[in-house]
């Protein structure tokens, strides 16, 4: 009945370290036309990403990124999906400022963020990332790659996986010199690993996926755990503010609004619908219709979604 | 490609392929064709043959497109009745692209009253899922679905579990009363992080913790036994029936690769509301 734990995972082990060596792409020469970049506020400039699947036309330029410039030093939001994606938002730092990177913000372990990381490992700067970051990369890089490989063909060439230098639990708050920045560690919301960055002089808070606006929000942590850091964010006192994904030009808290209501209708319709003894698969099939066609790649992410809330909640 | 077969001493089928780094396909493959199959069919049954006529004896079901790669609920369900003369024995669910295929084996006996059951998967990549079927004679029966979803086996559960819950198990009931009898529905849940050994910082001399076995018996009779492996999500789950003659307790015994010991039991009796909502 019982297996030998030993035998079995020395095989494993033996053959997870043949299989765990990264493959190693030749930085290829496939570069982001028209990448933009808005100055929301003073100082701090943003790039938004696209809503479309990722794949060889956008080289997974998905993610909202950016960078805040102070009198000494830059600091990145993110690095996007690929390496060109990355190189575009260096080169277009360069059209702005002369000034070193001095950091890159890691916001969580989502490859539509960190997969451009590589393009400024020549400026060597900190690579900031939360506590529970590397965990998660070491567990999920082989497969990154393998999906960023079947999406960009010959274009993911070069999108390493790029390892956080400085991990943070708590605030942390850095001078650019002539400006704060605060970059803060959150309990497991969206991912296990969510940051944001908040620029002190224009009260602008990037949040990265902790807010989606007009995709469709993806829980990939715990929604419970979401739902209480959106309570938390809401109480910053915030002028601006940048998504992970999409733009809106509603005043600050009220993006926060649409993703909340999405989050309450799957928390409450999922816990109706375990109470109602109904299986995994008929509270997908059943919970949230009621948002259908009020956010986009629905059909892709709703029902995992409802998947990942319904492994949640059926403990409580 | 690199691949590595083995077959654990002990009688369970502990076999890992490792995939080539990148399978392309978007469309479904053919089942026949394809060349996972063939090294890990060869393995667990040899030149037994499979399918040895047209007769419908199981099924698969699952999405073609997986919402969620860490958790894909499979259903395989038989088509014949379990009856003393001829039922089914043991049922394998193999995903056949995953590093350790072989996600579980489930015995069945003629007084499980169907030979059904449900679980949660993780996929490493695009892959067949296949189910075979054991007799009690020894034929084998075999079906298979193609589902889309990739990364499952790396990508780990957000969420860490206190040590105190660990172990921790719960039984939801399909309806609101036992009925003596007749097959009965029961769900299985138990708290357990079951580890992939892709989804952590592998450190040698670490073993992995994962749920190796449950068996679940009422008042000391078999209901289903299953050696199961880290191709089950995170927190394991199983839903399968059971048919009561009179009232009796429902054990469930689960061990895991750290050799830890786990088990829950209810008492079960006409008029007493189960638990399930």
């Amino acid at each position: 009945m019982h297996a030998p734990i030993t035998i079995f995972s020395a095989v494993a082990m033996a053959c997870l370290a043949a299989a765990t060596a990264a493959p190693v792409f030749a930085a290829g020469t496939q570069s982001v036309e028209n990448f933009e970049v808005t100055e929301i506020a003073p100082g701090n400039f943003v790039h938004y990403g696209s809503f479309d699947e990722r794949s060889a036309d956008n080289l997974g330029d998905n993610a909202n990124i950016g960078f805040i410039v102070g009198d000494h030093c830059v600091l990145a939001v993110d690095a996007g999906g690929s390496l060109p994606v990355g190189r575009a938002l260096r080169q277009a730092i360069r059209r702005v400022t002369p000034l070193p990177v001095c950091y890159v913000v890691l916001t969580h372990v989502h490859p539509d963020h960190f997969f451009g990381a590589a393009a400024f490992l020549d400026d060597q700067p900190q690579f900031i990332a939360h506590e529970n970051y590397p965990a998660q990369l070491a567990a999920r890089s082989r497969s990154y790659l393998n999906s960023l490989q079947r999406d960009l063909g010959a274009a993911a060439a070069g999108s390493e996986i790029v390892q956080p230098t400085r991990l943070i639990k708590k605030p942390l708050e850095l001078d650019l010199g002539g400006r704060t920045v605060i970059v803060q560690a959150w309990p497991p919301a969206h991912t296990d690993d969510d940051l944001t960055v908040f620029d002190a002089p224009t009260r602008t808070l990037w949040l990265s996926d902790l807010l989606f606006v007009g995709h469709t929000p993806v829980i990939d942590g715990t929604i419970t755990g979401f739902l209480a850091v959106m309570k938390d964010l809401r109480a910053i006192a915030a002028d601006q503010y940048v998504p992970g994904h999409g733009r809106s030009n509603l005043p600050w808290p009220q993006p926060l609004d649409a993703q909340q209501r999405y989050f309450t209708v799957i928390l409450d319709e999922t816990r109706a619908a375990i109470r109602s003894r109904k299986t995994i698969q008929q509270a997908t099939d059943e919970v949230g219709l009621s948002e259908t066609g009020y956010w986009v790649s629905f059909d892709l992410f709703h029902r995992r979604n409802v998947t990942s809330a319904y492994a949640e909640l059926e403990w409580e | 490609m690199k691949t590595c077969l083995r077959l654990a001493a002990g009688g369970i089928l502990a076999l890992l392929v490792i995939a080539p780094a990148y399978a392309n396909e978007k469309a479904e493959p053919d089942p026949a064709q394809s060349q996972y199959w063939g090294p890990i069919r060869q393995i667990m049954f040899a030149d037994r043959v499979i399918n040895p006529d047209t007769r419908d004896v199981i099924r698969v079901y699952l999405n073609l497109r997986a919402d969620d790669a860490s958790t894909v609920p499979v259903v395989v369900k038989a088509q014949i009745d379990q009856t003393e003369k001829e039922y089914i024995k043991s049922i394998y669910v193999i995903v056949e692209r995953n590093p350790s295929p072989v996600a579980g084996v489930f015995h069945f006996t003629p007084g499980s009253g169907r030979a059904q059951v449900e679980t949660r998967l993780r996929f490493e990549d695009f892959s067949f899922v296949r189910a075979v079927a054991e007799m009690n004679d020894g034929r084998l029966y075999m079906s298979q679905r193609w589902v889309k979803a990739a990364g499952g086996c790396s990508a780990p559960n957000g969420k860490k579990l206190a040590e105190s819950l660990l172990g921790k198990m719960k039984l939801r009931f399909d309806d609101d009363m036992i009925t003596y009898h007749k097959p009965n529905l029961v769900q299985l849940l138990i708290r357990h992080p079951n580890e992939s050994p892709l989804a952590a910082n592998f450190v040698e001399g670490q073993v992995p913790q994962f749920v190796r076995s449950v068996k679940v018996t009422f008042d000391g009779k078999p209901v289903m036994k299953a050696e199961v492996d880290f191709s089950l999500s995170d927190n394991p789950n199983f839903r399968f029936f059971f048919t009561p003659e009179e009232k009796g307790e429902l054990k469930i015994e689960v061990e895991d690769t750290h050799d830890r010991k786990f088990s829950h039991s209810i008492n079960i009796s006409e008029g007493v509301p189960l638990p399930g909502g």
